[in-house]
């Protein structure tokens, strides 16, 4: 941090109103985990990169492949065929040699979830299925790690951050990730695979989470908790939806 | 009664994004989604009051709906 280079190259956060040299500094010394450096995880990881988080965890279990390229951007034509977490670090150290990255190039699961989620300040969701976002969220609730959580299909996204541990300002817990989503039935879901995805949705969705990450981390602004953010880029709308955990004594 | 239903995302293809109805009392959620030709097991998020309700919810008067599909892709 004190060295000149490290002045100029955060020269605009250290200038920046509400983040500033202890904010860059809380950057740095951040431990942000992020589950899936597909199309989400793309930008998120390039993001958190370029502005200086100090360790970055990364899990995945894919090659990258040539359909891959039209959104999971951090992947470079050369890279097809390599562990995308290997792709992917190669992209992080070229942008900047300083940051420290621990690989896991494995598939998260129910049995392995809460040892790969233990020790993180933040876990940031790129997973491709709602089935490994319930998976994900519950080892977060468990470790008390706040969750930046997002899904995208075709022309549309959702972006909110669960800290499910803690009361808000009315006493009553926060939500949980089943309060936003219903899980859903097996081979119910869509895939990007099957029904498409515009290349810029996960770039959008992204880096609207990387920035969640940096509210969190540097502590500006308000993180979309108990806000489920819905965008459209079809038409091009952003909704931002408030919602609370049921009612206790609520059948519904 | 009268209430307002919200859909999102693949929902709003062919359909619309706001729009405010009349319905008989005791309507549930799972008649609005019949209403819309809208499979529940196609449904992500079930909105109402900002709070997650379950298909055999019946609505009130003036109550907004929100109805997202499942989006889970990455």
């Amino acid at each position: 941090m004190a060295a000149p280079s490290d002045l100029e190259r955060w020269a605009r956060h250290i200038v920046l109103r509400d983040v500033g040299g202890p904010g860059q500094q809380k950057i740095r010394a951040a431990r942000v985990l992020v589950v899936g450096a597909g199309g989400l995880g793309s930008p998120i990881l390039l993001y958190l990169a370029a502005a200086g988080i100090g360790t970055i965890g990364l899990v995945d279990d894919d090659r990258v492949s040539l359909s891959n390229l039209q959104r999971q951007v951090i992947h470079r034509l050369e890279d097809v065929g390599r562990l995308k977490v290997e792709s992917a670090r190669d992209a992080i150290a070229r942008l900047d040699p300083g940051i420290a990255v621990v690989l896991h190039p494995i598939r998260l699961d129910a049995a392995n979830a809460d040892a790969i989620v233990a020790g993180w300040d933040v876990v940031v969701d790129g997973v491709d299925t709602l089935d490994a976002r319930f998976v994900l969220a519950d080892a977060c609730e468990r470790a008390r790690t706040p969750l930046v959580s997002s899904g995208v299909l075709e022309f549309y996204g959702w972006l909110t951050v669960l800290e499910p541990w803690k009361t808000g300002e009315d006493g009553r817990p926060n939500p949980r990730f089943r309060d936003v989503v219903r899980r859903p039935a097996q081979g119910r879901q869509p895939t990007c695979a099957e029904v498409g995805i515009l290349g810029v949705v996960p770039g959008v969705l992204g880096t609207l989470a990387a920035n969640e990450v940096l509210k969190l981390v540097v502590g500006y602004g308000e993180p979309l908790v108990r806000r489920l953010l819905s965008v459209d880029l079809r038409d091009v709308g952003f909704d931002v939806l408030d919602y609370a955990a049921p009612d206790p004594g609520d059948g519904s | 009664m009268k209430i307002t239903v919200k859909l999102f995302a693949t929902f709003r293809q062919g359909r619309f994004k706001i729009e405010d109805r009349d319905v008989p009392v005791g309507t549930r959620v799972l008649d609005v989604l019949h209403s819309l030709d809208i499979d529940p097991a196609d449904v992500g998020t079930l909105f109402v009051k900002g709070r997650a309700v379950e298909v055999d919810r019946v609505l009130d008067e003036g109550e907004a709906i929100a109805i997202f599909p499942l989006v889970g892709g990455g």
